[in-house]
């Protein structure tokens, strides 16, 4: 028997992982050689062109949202652990505390202080700053740092009673000067060509200036300086780019037999507001034989609007009135990004730059197999 | 390293090596506590937190309220941590 080409129902048809109430189906995809017999789904970069697609959803400094279609899970999660693990950033590293009589440890004082998301001028943290290598001979530690790999920065508070508080007053804030120390306290010391870089707006300040790192009661002070590296956040987290960098599937909701009336409507309750809009059925509709529609000309019936902003909770699969009407699933190469920045790059451009490094890495390996191939 | 183990840096050390033509720089040095060192130590009292001096061999009681928990004061000795 010769065989046939796949129907473009058929493609659509196996992309889709299928949700049912307990159960999940088709959870690999088959488009690799071998899978369909008399096909050949060989990888092709022509055939990945044509199906590749990237769309944005939302494009804020700090927050983005965009979608990759048409490329395999191993990339697209990729490029989510490189977001997370491999982009670096510039975060305190050491602490050097001459003074701490507050209630938080110094241990404690100084995990806070890391973890801290920084912000400055991009050529300086991207361009200029370099990598800081701790020497392998502990003396020579002092002789380590300089303006292309460290950044050093100075905290210094001290409480005392408010001479100004009115009597009665229970406020710490107002009783007490300093009571909070606030990220904002945080001072930047330029060394070098520093003062170059980030001057003006292109400062070295914290991202959220109102980051309590600790309190304080009168007599109480801190008094500490602290160094800045760049680092990576497979190394640690606080180094990571991202506050969340994930993705999810894109939902496929399919209404396979009418829904209408008082149904429609509580079928649209079964999921967030916007994803599925009531209609009324048409003249057209109605007179149609077989269409499940007939009788029931300018009744509401439900129609999937954006699937897009469901949360596939499968409430609707519950109900014994939706049986069989409808069936829900997940696009296995549409892939929703959200990538929220914590300030230090542009969220666009941490995926961009992990693009970036993937390519890197790939030249990389290249390099090694031909080495090894010699 | 021991915190027991670290040098207070001088702070004057000059820059070797590098080609970044960029100015160096080293750890901060501790605070000068010069003038506070000799043979008066002082305590914390535990109980209206004044300062107090104490003398070798002198009695030890705070002497603005008399009560006789004293604590030792914190290290005048600069502290390295990482911040993880
Ligand atoms: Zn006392």
């Amino acid at each position: 028997m010769p065989h046939k080409p796949p129907t473009k129902e058929e493609l659509e048809r196996r992309k889709i992982v299928g949700i049912n109430e307990e159960t999940i189906t088709d959870v690999s995809s088959t488009d690799f050689p071998g899978h369909y017999p008399g096909e050949d789904h060989s990888w092709d970069i022509e055939s990945f062109r044509r199906g590749f697609r990237i769309e944005f959803h939302q494009n804020d400094p700090f927050e983005a949202s965009f979608s990759l279609i048409g490329v395999d899970a191993s990339i697209a999660n990729a490029f989510r652990r490189i977001m997370i693990a491999d982009i670096p950033t510039l975060a305190i590293e050491t602490v050097f505390i001459n003074n701490n009589t507050s209630v938080i440890q110094d241990e404690v004082l100084s995990h806070r202080l890391g973890l801290i998301p920084f912000k400055g001028g991009h050529e300086g943290l991207h361009k200029f700053l370099k990598w800081w290598r701790k020497p392998t001979d502990e003396a020579l530690v002092n002789n380590s740092y300089y303006d292309y790999n460290t950044v050093s920065l100075r905290l210094e508070v001290q409480c005392e009673h408010n001479d100004k508080a009115a009597a009665g007053e229970t406020d710490p804030t107002k009783l007490y000067k300093h009571a909070h120390v606030y990220a904002r306290d945080i001072e930047f010391c330029p060394v070098g060509r520093q003062d170059k870089y980030f001057s003006g707006a292109d400062i070295i300040a914290p991202v959220n200036p109102d980051i309590l790192i600790a309190k304080l009661r009168p007599g109480q002070e801190i008094s500490l300086s602290m160094h800045m590296h760049k680092g990576v956040g497979s190394d640690h987290a606080k180094f990571s780019p991202v506050a969340t960098a994930s993705y999810r599937l894109m939902p496929v909701i399919k209404i396979e037999r009418p829904i209408l009336g008082r149904d429609a409507e509580k079928f649209a309750r079964c999921f967030p507001r916007g994803v599925i809009g009531l209609e009324k059925v048409t003249k057209k509709e109605a007179a149609q034989k077989g269409s499940g529609y007939e009788g029931h000309d300018g009744e509401l019936k439900a129609v999937v609007v954006d699937p897009m902003r469901d949360t596939v909770s499968r409430e609707c699969l519950r109900h014994d009135e939706f049986k069989g009407k409808v069936k829900l699933g997940r696009r296995r190469d549409h892939f929703i990004y959200l990538v929220e920045s914590t300030g230090q790059w542009e969220s666009d451009a941490i995926f961009l730059e992990a693009v970036a490094h993937l390519k890197k890495r790939a030249a990389d390996l290249e390099k090694q197999v031909i080495n090894m191939v010699r | 390293m021991s915190r027991e183990e670290y040098q207070v840096p001088t702070g004057s050390g000059s820059a070797t090596g590098g080609g970044g033509g960029g100015g160096s720089f080293n750890a901060p040095a501790a605070r000068d506590y010069a003038g506070e060192s000799g043979g008066t130590m002082y305590y914390m009292c535990g109980d209206c937190a004044v300062r107090v001096p104490l003398e070798k061999g002198a009695a030890i009681r705070c002497q603005k309220c008399g009560a006789r928990v004293l604590y030792k004061e914190r290290t005048k000795r600069m502290v390295q941590f990482e911040a993880r």
